[in-house]
This record gives structure tokens, sequence and C-alpha cells, in this order.
């Protein structure tokens, strides 16, 4: 087996063409990669630029009003992970800027795609455009008439009577072609290292195993079922044709038709429909810059009841501040209900998609390398709920200082000083790691592991009942 | 054997290769789904745009019903008075919308990415929240819609090379190559008069089912339109054959001419625009508006903390006609009438900013534009993007309407408030169709 493993190569590196073709091949794999990296630091840098200059801005105020400062706000930048520069996933079509301000949760805003004419439908040229698209394609061209080639010029019957399995021949091809496929994947994972290398966390090997191993069972199957197909037809123009149509509706076709008819089974609402169901729900809490709501009237009662007073301007405290926690607490909620029903129906969809993999494990693929990259919809999610989060704490000291901070109630006018607004915490963005997202790929990764089972247990099945002498 | 015969054996040839036909097939059931879908959003859209019509009807009754009933707004809310200028334009429902095309079932293009009605509010401005995309899932838009134009533009020239790929290439691989040659003396117009069968045949597919559009969407489409269109796509199919005919020429065999079509595809397809985009990317990344965010935050508070004559004279410097009003010729600032137009000034500044970033947006796709000469893909894609008023420039001409509805708003808010005007239903209706001319 290693013989015709070792005969295969020499082959690859005798043929002159093909020898060019791949150290082409490997230089623009390289190239792309450190070009991916260029474009991912620059957008790293603008957005760590970003995120100082609106920071700068917030401990530059000066005395004012919690409240105000509260409307003041501030903004998160989501933020780019090293591994974007291998798979950037949803980062060009999503926003990439958040508003953070009081009674109001916003979203996500100006995305790449928006402030241009569009470029590429597949996507910018990062590796995981090469890994996905052009990898397969140049491992099919390179399996098509391997075992065609050797069956048409009488070889194969030459080293079945010197007694090589013809079974043993299949996986010796198999194996010589997968293995450029992943040599390419280690190359372009070297070149991330090299000049990302400083930047990397604790989670990265982790990541890097996930996603070369998805990349490499991804191979496998292409490479299988390529070589399987040579072996049933008897022209190697026909597997050939018949192994692109199957490329073309893998990568091409059913990620889309997929994806939308997962969508249409499961729809969205409308932003209008979504909005005015929030606004409803809103409606029947407090409105902070509302005084004469039923549930104020009860809350009033209860502060007045604790404090032991009779009326507000006898607290020892602001009274508007806690109005105005009450009203964010109450919109907090409303906003659990609604973006937690969203949220889940987007990951509803995403299940779904999974399970296209069954047919598709392309779709496999592709969940799993913007998971390992950290550019999927869980962590865009992720982002989306860590700066609520922040946005909920960080309404919430303002409008405890409005309340505690020494005012009384109806003194707008009264101001904290700068100390306290340098003194509440930044937005601090913690990626979330691999171990907790692993389990939501389990779907994906068992997909392709029997995507790759059957593969090459129909090339074992196969060989055995092809007749060649 | 003349041109027709080999045109009418190329029919039998496709019609008996079950491989072709259900390539074909599934083409044509791919356009019936691809024009599913963008009837879905076009239709989706409307349903969306009335439900704000509808609104917008029920929010003017009601307040009319306030101006008749002699009240001065809700009465939990005592502060609002809708006899003063302001609060009746706060009041007054003003929404600018873009239409769908009627061709955006041929093509969804970027109409995906943008918003397509707006509130006006006399705190709006052109890249507000509310500008943003329909809720969809980040992952389906990574992906991408079926839509027609994509159809076209990728998936035909890969139907194309599965009809095309073994012409001339089988013969070459069964070696009866030669016995062609002696038969038909001009290879080349064999190899053409074949391939033109396939032009014939994608060509009137694809005619067809723009036609239906035609049809469907009779009464709004411009035809002038759907025939550029159509002439785009022919032209496209086109420049495909001619591809092919030159790697066809080439030959040494199917699986030659397969391997090179489909290597022409990727580069033309993938390779090139996705290598155009990383470079785009790189040299103008992704605005973060940081501009703009200023603008609206520390330079508009900055604004409010102005003393309110200063504020008054830059309202005047703004609407030079403001001189003449009432409180124009008031020696001392109302604050009040002051602070409700204070607003103006942050639409300015508003203004100034975004026409510095729909500039940097525009280096960007100049950048584009220039490489369209070895990047025809794109040329293509955004030509007909723009046909179907999907693409950049379409919600950029969208983005100015919705300035306009801002400055005419903004306009009229500063005159009434300055001439100190009371509000009765007659004046708000009359503010209504100002807003709406």
């Amino acid at each position: 087996m290693i013989e015709i493993f070792l005969n295969e190569w020499k082959g690859f590196y005798r043929n002159r063409l093909m020898a060019v073709v791949a150290l082409l091949f490997v230089a623009s794999l390289a190239l792309v990669t450190w070009l991916g990296v260029v474009q991912n630091q620059k957008q790293i840098e603008s957005q760590l630029k970003a995120h100082r200059h609106i920071r700068a801005q917030w401990d530059e105020l000066e005395t004012m009003n919690p409240h105000k400062a509260a409307h003041f706000g501030s903004y998160a930048f989501k933020p780019n992970t090293i591994l974007n520069s291998l798979d950037e996933g949803v980062n060009a079509v999503t926003g990439k800027v958040l508003r953070l301000e009081g009674h109001t949760q916003h979203d996500l805003v100006y995305s790449e795609a928006s402030q241009s004419l569009l470029v590429s439908k597949f996507g910018k040229l990062m590796p995981s455009l090469l890994f996905q698209f052009v990898i397969p394609l140049f491992l099919i061209f390179l399996a098509f008439n391997t075992y065609a080639k050797e069956r048409d010029s009488g070889r194969l019957k030459l080293l079945l009577i010197q007694g090589t399995s013809l079974q043993k021949i299949l996986f010796s091809k198999i194996l010589s072609i997968w293995i450029i496929g992943v040599l390419c994947l280690i190359i372009s994972i070297l070149t991330q290292v090299v000049f990302n290398g400083n930047a990397f966390h604790a989670d990265f090997p982790l990541r890097m195993i996930l996603m070369i191993s998805s990349y490499s069972l991804y191979y496998l199957i292409i490479t299988t079922l390529t070589v399987l197909l040579s072996a049933i037809f008897s022209s190697a123009s026909v597997s050939l044709s018949t192994t692109i149509a199957i490329w073309v509706l893998w990568t091409i076709f059913l990620p889309k038709i997929v994806g939308n008819a997962v969508e249409k089974l499961s729809p969205l609402p409308t932003r209008v429909e979504f909005q005015k169901a929030m606004d409803e729900d809103r409606s029947k809490g407090i409105d902070g810059h509302n005084p004469s709501g039923e549930r104020k009237k009860e809350l009033e009662k209860e502060i007045l009841a604790k404090y032991k007073v009779d009326s507000l301007s006898q607290l020892p405290i602001n009274f508007d501040g806690i109005v105005m926690q009450a009203d964010e607490e109450y919109g907090n909620m409303v906003w659990d209900k609604h973006f937690g029903k969203l949220y889940q129906q987007m990951q509803s969809q995403k299940r779904n998609y999974q399970f296209s993999g069954i047919i598709n494990p392309f779709a496999s693929l592709q969940n799993l390398s913007m998971g390992a990259a950290g550019t999927d919809m869980f962590h865009h999610l992720d982002f989306l709920k860590q700066a609520e989060e922040y946005r909920r704490v960080f309404i919430k000291t303002l409008n405890d200082k409005m309340a505690y901070g020494g005012s009384k109630t109806g003194d707008w006018d009264w101001k904290a000083d700068s100390e306290f607004f340098k003194s509440v915490k930044d937005f601090e963005y913690k990626p979330i790691s691999i171990k907790t997202i692993f389990p939501k790929y389990l779907t994906d990764i068992l997909v392709l592991v029997l995507w790759a089972v059957v593969m090459l247990t129909l090339v074992n099945y196969t060989s055995k009942r092809i007749s060649i002498l | 054997m003349s041109a027709l015969n080999i045109f009418l054996f190329e029919f039998k040839h496709f019609s008996r290769s079950r491989d072709k036909v259900l390539a074909y097939m599934f083409f044509v059931l791919a356009c019936i789904y691809a024009l599913y879908n963008g009837f879905s959003l076009y239709n989706k859209q409307q349903a969306t745009i009335s439900s704000i019509e509808q609104k917008k009807q029920e929010d003017i009754l009601k307040i009319k019903s306030w101006y008749d009933e002699g009240k001065k707004g809700p009465e939990d809310r005592p502060w609002i008075d809708i006899t003063n200028p302001s609060w009746a334009l706060w009041n007054a429902p003003t929404y600018t919308i873009k239409q769908p095309s009627p061709l955006l079932p041929l093509g969804i293009g970027q109409a995906e990415q943008y918003g397509f009605y707006k509130k006006i509010t006399n705190w709006s401005s052109t890249y507000d929240n509310d500008m943003v995309e329909e809720l969809a899932n980040p992952e389906r838009l990574v992906n991408g819609n079926i839509d027609f134009a994509f159809l076209i533009l990728f998936l035909l020239p890969l139907l194309w090379i599965i009809l095309t790929y073994n012409i001339n290439g089988f013969e070459i691989d069964s070696h009866f190559n030669k016995l062609i040659a002696i038969q038909i003396r001009n290879t080349k117009s064999w190899i053409l008069a074949r391939l033109m069968f396939y032009v014939l045949l994608l060509w009137l597919t694809v005619t067809i089912f723009m036609l239906v559009v035609g049809v469907i969407n009779g009464s709004v489409v411009s035809y002038s339109k759907l025939f550029s269109l159509i002439f785009l796509a022919t032209t496209y199919l086109l420049i495909w054959a001619l591809i092919s005919l030159v790697i066809i020429l080439k030959s040494k065999g199917s699986s030659f001419q397969a391997f090179t079509m489909i290597s022409v595809w990727l580069v033309f397809c993938v390779i090139i625009p996705g290598a155009l985009h990383l470079y785009a990317s790189i040299q103008y990344p992704p605005n973060l508006m940081t501009d703009y965010l200023d603008t609206n935050r520390k330079e508009a508070n900055e604004i409010y903390e102005l003393p309110l004559d200063t504020l008054a004279k830059r309202i005047v410097n703004l609407y030079p006609e403001l001189v003449k009003t009432q409180h124009g010729q008031d020696s001392v600032a109302d604050e009040l009438i002051v602070n409700n137009t204070v607003r103006a000034i942050n639409n300015q500044m508003n203004k100034k900013t975004i026409e510095k970033i729909e500039q940097e947006n525009e280096k960007k796709n100049e950048l584009i534009k220039t490489s369209y000469w070895f990047n025809p893909v794109s040329f293509f894609q955004n030509k007909w993007n723009s046909i179907t008023e999907t693409d950049y420039y379409a919600y950029k001409a969208y983005r100015k309407n919705v300035q306009k509805a801002i400055d005419k708003k903004m306009e009229l808010l500063v005159l009434e408030c300055w001439d100190k005007r009371k509000v009765d239903k007659s004046t708000y209706e009359n503010y209504l169709q100002l807003l709406t001319k």
C-alpha cells in the first residue's frame, strides 16, 4: 500500500504541469492567507481605535446629570476574532456598531456589505473560500482519472497480478490525493501562525484542531467520492462530469436552497411586526419619562413605605432614578421575551440547516468552519448578549447614581462629577469558549464522520464487486 | 451536413442525454424557485408598506380626532400640545418608502442589506438605526438568496458547461474526430452550429422566464428595463459561448474541456471577484462611522450647551427667512422655540458628515468599477442590480429622498415654530399635505 502511495506521489512529482500548478497553488494559498491576516489586522486596529475614541469621549465627560449621560450613551464595536482571517463567516453581512443607551436596545448597524456595490457573491478570497471551493475542485481533478488511468492503460491488471488487492490500490490512491488537501490546509494554518503568532489565545489550538479535522474529513469525502465514481463509471469524462455536478449541487446550489427553505419553514417576523409586538408589551410597563402610569404609582407607594415617609420630597433619595431603573427592568423583560424568541427561532433555523448535512456534507463543513473561526451565528448572538448585559449594568450604574448619589426627587439639574463617569466600567467582549460552542456542532461533526465512513465503506464494497481480470 | 441538420442532430443528442436533460430540467426548476423567491420578497415588502400606510392613516385619524374634540394630546401625557407646531409636526406621521422595483423578482441584488421604509421625525438622519435591513438569519444572508440574477450569472454558465463540455471532446476521446473532419470538412462551423443549439435553448428559456415576470407585473414593469435585462443576459450567454468555443477548438478531450471550462468559471465567478473584494476591503476597511457617531453624540451634546442667543443665530443662519417671522423680530430668544428647533443645526451637521461618508463609499465603488475590465462578472452583476433597482446606488438615491423629507420637515418645523403658529385641524392637514408632496 505504501509503495502504491509513494508511486502515486512520484507520478505527481514527475508531471511537470502538475508540479507547477501545485507550486503556484501553494504560493497563492500562502499569499491569500497573509492577505486575510492583513485585512483582519486592519479591521481589528480600526475597531480598537474606534473603541478607544468613544471611551475617551466618555472619560472626558465633565459634570453631567446621570440620566443625560444615559442618553449620551456609548457604543460597542463588534470585534473580529483572530481566525476571522481564515473564515469571515457572518461578519461581512452583519453590522459592526451597536449603540448602548437608556430606554432603548438598538440593532447592530453599518455592515460592510451595505457600504459599497456588490463585489463577490461568494465572499472575499479568504482561505475559507479556497478551502471550501478551490481545494475540493483541485482534489476532484487529481482524483477523477486516477483509477481510470490505471484501468485504461492496463497497469491495474498488472498490479493485481503482482498480488496487490484492488481495495489497497483504491485506498492508496485516496490517501495520496487526500494528503495533498491536508497539506494545503497545514500550509495555510502555518502561514496564519507565522503572521498572527502573538495574538493567539488559549482556545486557538482547539479551534484549529476542529477546523483542520472538519476540512480533512470533507476532503476525504470528496476524494473518496471521486475515486469511487471513477471506479464505477467506465468513462473518465462521465465520472468527472458527475463529480462536478455533485460539487456544484453541494457547494453552490444546496446551501442557498436549503437556507431559503429553512427560513420559509420557520419565518422570522418582519421588523414592523416585531417592533409592534415589542411596543405593545413595552407600553404595559412604566414609562420612565411618563410620571402618571399606574405601575409608577404602585412603585411610589412601595418606596414611600420602605423609607417610612409620606411624600416624595421627604425621601432621602431621588425617586426619579428608581423610576428610570424600574422602566429599564421592565424594558429588559420585554427585550428578553421578544429577542429571546427571535434568537431561539434563528437557532432553530440553524439546527434545521445542520440536518441538511445528511444530503450535503458541505453544509456541515461550512458550519464547522465558521464555528471554529468564531464567526458563526452563535458567536454573533453571544456578542449581542454580552453587549446587552453590559448595557444593563451601564444604565443601572447611572440610574443608581441618579437615585442614590445625593440628589432629591425632581432635581433634574443635579450633576454627577467626572470621576464618577470615569469609574463606569468599559465594555469588554470576552469571546465565547470553543468548549461551550462545541456541543452545538456535534450534529455537523457526526454527519461528516458518517459521510466519511459511508464513503469508505462504499469504496471497500465496490473494490470487492468490480471485475477487472 | 448543413448547419440546420447539425442543429437538429444536436437536439436529438440533447434529448437522448439523460444527464443533460436532467441538468436542464434542474435549471428550469431552479428558475421557477428563484422567481417564486423574488416574488415572495416583492410581496413581503409590499405587505409591509401597506401595513405602514394603514398605521399611518390610523395615527392621522387619531390626531385629527383630538383636534375635533378640542384635546391637546393624550390624557396621560399632559405636556403634549398639538396646537404647538412642534408637537403637531411630531404627530404628523411621515414615512419615506422605497417601493420595491417591479423587476425585483428578477434580481434581489443588495435589497436584503438595506431598509426600505423610514419614519421621518425631527431627529431623523439617513444613517439612523431604523435604516437597517429586515430581520434575517445572518448565516442565511452569508449564503445569499437563490434569485434569478444568481441563476443567470453563476448557474447558467455551469449549466452551459454541463451541456457543452463534451462537444468535440467526446469525438476526440472516442478517436472519431478525424472521421467527423472528413465528413464535415469545416469542423469549426460544425462545433459552432452545435453550440448555437444550446445558445438558443438557454436564451429562449431565460427570455421566457423574464417575459413571464413582465406579464405578471405588467401594469408596473418598465419594458425598456426588462429588455435591457434580456439584452444583458443574452450578451452574458454569448460571452460564455465564445469562451467555450475557444476552449473546444483547443480541445484535447472532454476531460480537458470540462477541467478548463470549470476553471474559467471558478476564476471569473469566484476568484477574481473574491480577490477584488479582499483588496477593496484592505484599501477601504469597513467604516465604523465614528464621524457620524461623534456628530450625533458629542457634537450634538455640545450644541445643547451653547447659549440660547448663539443657537438662535445659528438657526437664522441656516434659514435666513426666519428674520421675517414673529420670533425672528423679537429682541429676546424664546427658550422653548429655540429648543424645539435646535435640531435643525444637528441636521445640518449630520448632512455634512454623511456627505463625507458617502464620498468614502464612492471611492470604494470607483475601485470596484475600475476592475470591470478584468472582472466582468461583477460588472454584469452590478449592471443587473442597477436595472432591477437593488444596487447600492438605488439605496443611495433612497437615502437622498429620506434626507429631502427630513429637510422638508425641518424647514416646516423651524418656520412654523418661529412664526408662533397656532395649529388647528386645517393647519395640521396642510402640514400632512406639504410633507407628503
